[in-house]
C-alpha cells in the first residue's frame, strides 16, 4: 500500500520542496481559523489542505495551529516576535490568492532568497577536502578516475613508498 | 623531542591520540579527546615469552638537533597560533559588523519601512473585504426580511382560503338542508315517494347508447 490519504501527492518530497512561502525571521506563530462548511471558507479549507504542509516543511520552526468552526468568517493571524499581530482576512478568497498574499506580506522575497543561496554557496568551497560534514570529499581516492584507495585495492608496486626507497637506495 | 600532533584546522576538532598526554596538552579546552585503545592484554596477564627480558629504551636524543628543532618548532607554533587567532578574530569581527555595523542599521530601517508598507497594504485589503462582507450581510438580512414577509402573506392567504372553503361548505349544506326529510315532512315525503316510483335500471349496449326503458311495472 504505497499511497495513503486523499491527495497523497501532498506527502511527496518533491511537492513539499516546491513550497514558495519562506517566512521572515520574525514570524513565530501562524494561526488559521476556518469553517468546515460554507462557501466562504472554501478557499481557506483548500489553503489548509494543500499549502500548509509546504509551509511547515519550509519553516520548521514556525508553530502553525488550525482552529475549526470558532468564528463565522475565516482568517489567518500571524504573531511576530516583537509582539505584533498581523490579521489577514481570507473570506471568499481563492487558495492561490491567499498564498500569494501571505507570501507578499510576510514571506522572504525572491531577491533575498537568491542572496542567501549565494552567500551559502560562497561559504562552502567545493574544492576543499575534509570531513563529510563540511566538504564534499575527504580524500582524492573518492573521485572517479583517480587512484583508488589503497585500503580497498593494493597499489601497484611501483607506487609504494618502500619500493621507491629501495630503488633510490640501490641506485646510489 | 615532544611528539607534535597538529590538528587540521580549528574547525575539525578531532584529535587521534598516539600519546594521550601530548594530545591533551595541545588540544584547546573544548576539543573531544579520543582515548587510544591498543593491545589485547589486561593488567593481570603475564608478559609474553619473547618479551621477557626486554628493557624499553627510548630513542637517543641528539642535544644539538634537539635545540635546533625546539627553536624551529617554537617559531612554527608561534606562527600557527597567530594565524589561528587572526582567523578567529576575523570571523568574530564579521559577525559583529553583520549584527551591529552601520550597514545593519540601514538595513534594519529599510526593512522596517518595507514591513510597514506591507502591513498598510494588508490593512487595506482587510478593509476591502470588510466592506464586501458588510454589504453581503445587509443583502442577506434584506433577503431574510423579504422571505419572512412573503411567508406571512402566504400564511394569511392560506387562512383566507381555508375560511372561504369552509363558508362554501356551510352554504352548500344550508342549501341541501332545504331538501332534508324532517319529522314534519316525513308523512308528506313518504306519500310523494310512494306516488312517484323511480326506476334506476338502465341498459347500455356496446356503442354506449343508454336505454332507459326496461322491464318494470
Amino acid at each position: 500500500m504505497p499511497m495513503k490519504g486523499r491527495y497523497p501527492i501532498r506527502r511527496t518530497l518533491e511537492y513539499l520542496q516546491k513550497g514558495e512561502i519562506i517566512f521572515k525571521k520574525r514570524v513565530k506563530i501562524m494561526t488559521v481559523n476556518y469553517n468546515t462548511h460554507g462557501e466562504l471558507s472554501e478557499g481557506a479549507r483548500k489553503f489548509v489542505f494543500f499549502n500548509i504542509p509546504q509551509i511547515q516543511y519550509k519553516n520548521p520552526w514556525v508553530q502553525i495551529m488550525m482552529f475549526k468552526n470558532m468564528t463565522p468568517s475565516p482568517f489567518l493571524k500571524f504573531y511576530l516576535d516583537d509582539g505584533e499581530q498581523v490579521l489577514v482576512d481570507v473570506e471568499g478568497k481563492d487558495y492561490r490568492q491567499i498564498s500569494q498574499h501571505v507570501k507578499k506580506i510576510l514571506g522572504k522575497s525572491d531577491e533575498v532568497l537568491h542572496a542567501e543561496a549565494q552567500a551559502k554557496m560562497q561559504a562552502s568551497h567545493p574544492a576543499n577536502f575534509g570531513p563529510k560534514k563540511y566538504c564534499l570529499r575527504e580524500c582524492i581516492c573518492e573521485v572517479e578516475g583517480q587512484v583508488p584507495c589503497p585500503s580497498t585495492t593494493p597499489l601497484p608496486k611501483e607506487m609504494t613508498g618502500k619500493y621507491r626507497a629501495k630503488m633510490a637506495e640501490s641506485q646510489d | 623531542m615532544p611528539c607534535i600532533r597538529f590538528s587540521a584546522t580549528d574547525m575539525f576538532q578531532v584529535i587521534g591520540g598516539r600519546s594521550v598526554q601530548a594530545a591533551r596538552l595541545l588540544a584547546p579546552r573544548s576539543a573531544v579527546v579520543v582515548e587510544a585503545v591498543r593491545g589485547r592484554k589486561s593488567r593481570t596477564d603475564p608478559v609474553a615469552k619473547s618479551k621477557e627480558g626486554r628493557i624499553k629504551v627510548p630513542p637517543s636524543i641528539d642535544p644539538v638537533e634537539m635545540v635546533v628543532l625546539k627553536e624551529r618548532y617554537s617559531e612554527y607554533e608561534l606562527i600557527m597560533r597567530a594565524l589561528r587567532m587572526e582567523f578567529r578574530e576575523e570571523v568574530l569581527r564579521k559577525k559583529y559588523e553583520e549584527e551591529m555595523g552601520s550597514q545593519a542599521e540601514l538595513r534594519a530601517r529599510q526593512e522596517e519601512e518595507e514591513h510597514r508598507a506591507l502591513m498598510d497594504w494588508n490593512n487595506q485589503e482587510n478593509l476591502r473585504i470588510l466592506e464586501a462582507r458588510v454589504l453581503r450581510i445587509q443583502q442577506e438580512e434584506e433577503e431574510a426580511e423579504r422571505k419572512k414577509m412573503e411567508a406571512a402573506i402566504q400564511r394569511e392567504q392560506k387562512q383566507q382560503e381555508f375560511i372561504r372553503q369552509k363558508e362554501e361548505e356551510i352554504l352548500k349544506l344550508q342549501e341541501e338542508a332545504k331538501n332534508f326529510v324532517t319529522l314534519e315532512n316525513l308523512d308528506q315525503r313518504i306519500e310523494e315517494a310512494l306516488d312517484n316510483p323511480k326506476n334506476y335500471n338502465f341498459a347500455i349496449d356496446k356503442e354506449g347508447k343508454v336505454v332507459k326503458r326496461t322491464v318494470l311495472q
